[in-house]
């Protein structure tokens, strides 16, 4: 296992680094450059627009500036952002991800559990009317055009309705006088949301080898509890107090994307569920789960959904992989200043640095969730045996 | 005389198909005794895994239990409602499957499969007990007791059809049924299976219910049985008995149509004729279209399919007793 994770680790250095050179060699492609503009100001000296180039080293041939940017990449070197100098790309993107990444986490987590429940019910109660009616809705809702559909959504409940505000991520006229920048609340709420998954996941785990069901069962209903009350006396004492209205200014502001966006998500993995476990539920060791007396629960999520499991498994890790550029089109039309709005407006402004080191990222996150998901199906199915060998 | 554990009576079943209805199981009754093993023997197709499935009440959505009464000491199964049932599958009743190579959840550990039925069945157990009792079963099918820790891909066919007969165990069933549990398995490990089925079969008294399409593993497993044909049982009565006197033509037929390895050699004879469609309902003796000697009273379509005890304990179809 050990070496098959540094053999594919030295793969994945390579197509980065091809990755990465021909992402510059495709901004190079684009025409102009992020001054030219600077060509049309009649009240700049003429030689105003080389003396900027010659600053950011546009000046050099092309091959000269490919082998430059990789070698500072690896370096750690991502140079400056050519229209909000003199900030870095990092000090950009650690601004903008958090955002992204509370948004689309909770999306995600909760577009796939509830596409894995829907999928695993409409499978188990086939031919039912119920059946083909949530059918019909997740067709509809997975076929839907994106933008229209979240367009009626902002329309209808953030101006018709009036419940939930239209666009942005706060509400400013709160913060003017607010001790903090929202970063620190964004990353406040990530970790909060971290630590709790992690010990429900921890909580699970070490009651999975308790014989007696109802034990278990009531074991980790007590750690839910236990988080429960946890988060309710992180939130109410010390700093977290004081902070807590600003987060739930944020978290009042997610409420309206996230559910636009699970709408549309959960579909796919509901419809894949569905026609995967429709298989399934014909095999043999479903009888023999039915003949053992298990409960239809039982039977359903651990016989038939934990087998189905694998193909959506698949599907959800290369979501992921699109969360980001994949973002663009939400964050666009929810005005949220997160990763995607970054990514679209450096391309525009061929911003090279910015654009650069946003897809870099993309391209990293991509590649560790291929290897994530690799590994994890070993241990979803056993059948799958990672070959340390050959 | 031992105690009766399962007794069928007049059982019924059939399939709604867009063709029609099939009728797969027809009027069937037989007992099974404690510690008894019970053959049940027929061609591919007769109705015997039907009927195998109305006793678990595992039948497929599309099947019907039309009328009729199985009684598992003495407690009627027919009509009980599914929760009731989760009680009797496996704790009253379990089954060793045909398909044995499926019957394994492919992503869960061979202990873990047993040890969820022991579960849903004695749930106070402790974990250690039951890790003892999977250990106690896994030697008397001749396993070692490492399987638990192994996925179902990893062993043989024979060791996971061996796994399944210690499944089968896991739960003291009253009446054991095992489904042509040889069938896919190749013919060295066949025997074996048998071999091992039988020593456990008399070792543990299980009330077995043994079904084959192979007339001559009858003969060695079982101390009663039963030949199905077309979904109607057509003859019953002790194995050795049915052998030695057979009183129904289609079971004379099977039996000359299968090499026997001991006794002098003689020429095979092979059944003419595709089985009937169990679709369209006829009176009248089923067998009569194959039946190679049929009587006038065969061809009586008045005459209603019915058995009859020809000598004592000894029975057999009414319309076809005197033929052939
Ligand atoms: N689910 C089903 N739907 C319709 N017909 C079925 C179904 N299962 C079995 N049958 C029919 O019922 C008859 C008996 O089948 P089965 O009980 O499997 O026979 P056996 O086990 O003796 O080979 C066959 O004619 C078969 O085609
Ligand atoms: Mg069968």
């Amino acid at each position: 296992m050990a070496e098959y994770i540094i053999r594919r680790t030295l793969q994945m250095i390579v197509v980065f680094f091809i990755f990465l050179v021909s992402s510059y060699l495709l901004f190079n492609a684009i025409p102009g450059n992020a001054f030219s503009n600077l060509l049309l100001n009649p009240d700049l000296p003429p030689d105003a627009y080389e003396k900027v180039l010659a600053t950011y080293g546009l000046d050099k041939p092309i091959m000269e500036r490919v082998q430059l940017y990789v070698v500072n990449f690896f370096k750690g070197d991502f140079g400056y952002s050519y229209k909000y100098y003199p900030k870095t790309p990092i000090e950009l993107i650690a601004e903008r991800l958090p955002r992204t990444l509370m948004l689309f986490a909770i999306v995600n987590i909760v577009a796939f559990y509830t596409g894995f429940l829907v999928g695993k019910v409409l499978a188990w109660r086939r031919g039912s009317k119920s059946e083909t009616w949530i059918t019909v809705t997740s067709v509809f809702s997975y076929t839907v055009f994106y933008p229209w559909f979240a367009l009626m959504m902002l329309w209808f409940f953030g101006y018709k309705m009036g419940w939930f505000p239209i666009g942005k991520f706060l509400y400013p006229e709160k913060w003017y006088t607010a001790p903090w920048d929202s970063d620190v609340i964004f990353v406040l709420m990530i970790k909060f949301t971290a630590i709790i998954s992690i010990i429900q996941f921890i909580a699970y785990i070490m009651t999975r080898g308790i014989e007696s069901l109802s034990q278990r069962r009531n074991l980790r209903f007590a750690s839910l509890l236990t988080i429960a009350v946890g988060s309710y006396f992180f939130w109410n004492t010390g700093d977290a107090l004081t902070k807590k209205p600003y987060a739930a200014d944020i978290a009042y502001h997610m409420i309206l994307p996230v559910i636009v966006v699970t709408i549309v998500a959960f579909a796919g993995t509901a419809l894949l569920t569905r026609t995967t476990m429709v298989e399934v539920i014909k095999e043999d060791y479903i009888l023999t789960a039915r003949a053992k007396g298990l409960s239809q629960k039982r039977i359903r999520d651990r016989h038939a959904a934990r087998t189905a499991l694998l193909p959506v498994v698949t599907s959800f890790i290369f979501t992921i992989v699109t969360i980001i550029d994949g973002s663009v089109l939400t964050e666009t039309i929810f005005s949220w200043p997160g990763m995607g709005q970054l990514l679209l407006q450096s391309v525009l402004e061929e911003d090279i640095p910015v654009a650069m080191a946003t897809f870099s990222f993309v391209g990293v996150f991509a590649l560790i969730a291929h290897l994530v998901a690799d590994i994890s199906y070993s241990y979803l199915d056993p059948r799958i045996r990672i070959k340390s060998q050959g | 005389m031992s105690k009766e554990v399962l007794v069928v009576d007049g059982l019924n079943m059939h399939y709604e198909t867009l063709d029609g209805l099939v009728q797969a199981v027809k009027d069937v009754s037989f007992t099974l005794k404690q510690g008894e093993s019970f053959g049940l023997v027929g061609e591919s197709g007769c109705g015997k895994t039907s009927v195998a499935m109305s006793l678990l009440q595992l039948q497929p959505d599309n099947a019907k239990i039309s009328s009729g009464s199985i009684k598992l000491d003495g407690i009627e199964l027919v009509g009980m409602t599914e929760k009731e049932l989760r009680t009797v599958r496996w704790d009253g009743i379990s089954i060793v499957f045909q398909g044995a190579m499926n019957a394994w959840n492919p992503v869960a550990k061979i202990g873990e499969q047993i040890r969820e039925a022991i579960r849903e069945h004695r749930p106070d157990n402790s974990k250690d007990e039951n890790t003892e009792k999977i250990t106690e079963l896994f030697n008397i099918v001749g396993l070692d007791s490492s399987v638990m820790d192994r996925y179902p891909h990893e062993l043989s066919g024979g060791m996971k059809q061996r796994a399944m007969i210690a499944l089968a165990l896991s739960c003291d069933p009253k009446v054991v049924i095992a489904d042509e549990p040889t069938t896919a398995l190749d013919v060295v490990i066949q025997d074996q299976i048998l071999k091992e089925l039988k020593k456990v079969q008399e070792l543990l008294g299980l009330s077995l219910i043994y079904i084959s399409h192979d007339i001559a593993v009858i003969a060695e497993m079982t101390n009663n049985m039963a030949v199905m044909y077309a979904g109607s049982i057509v003859e019953l009565g002790p194995t050795k008995d049915v052998f030695s006197k057979p009183k129904h033509a289609y079971t004379r037929l099977l039996l000359e149509s299968t090499p026997s390895v001991v006794g002098e050699k003689k020429k095979l004879r092979s059944l003419d004729g595709e089985p009937p469609s169990l679709i369209d309902e006829k009176k009248g003796c089923s067998f009569s279209p194959r039946c190679p000697a049929p009587s006038k009273e065969c061809k009586n379509q008045e005459l209603e399919m019915k058995l009859i005890e020809v000598v004592k304990g000894h029975y057999a179809d009414q319309c076809c007793v005197e033929c052939g």
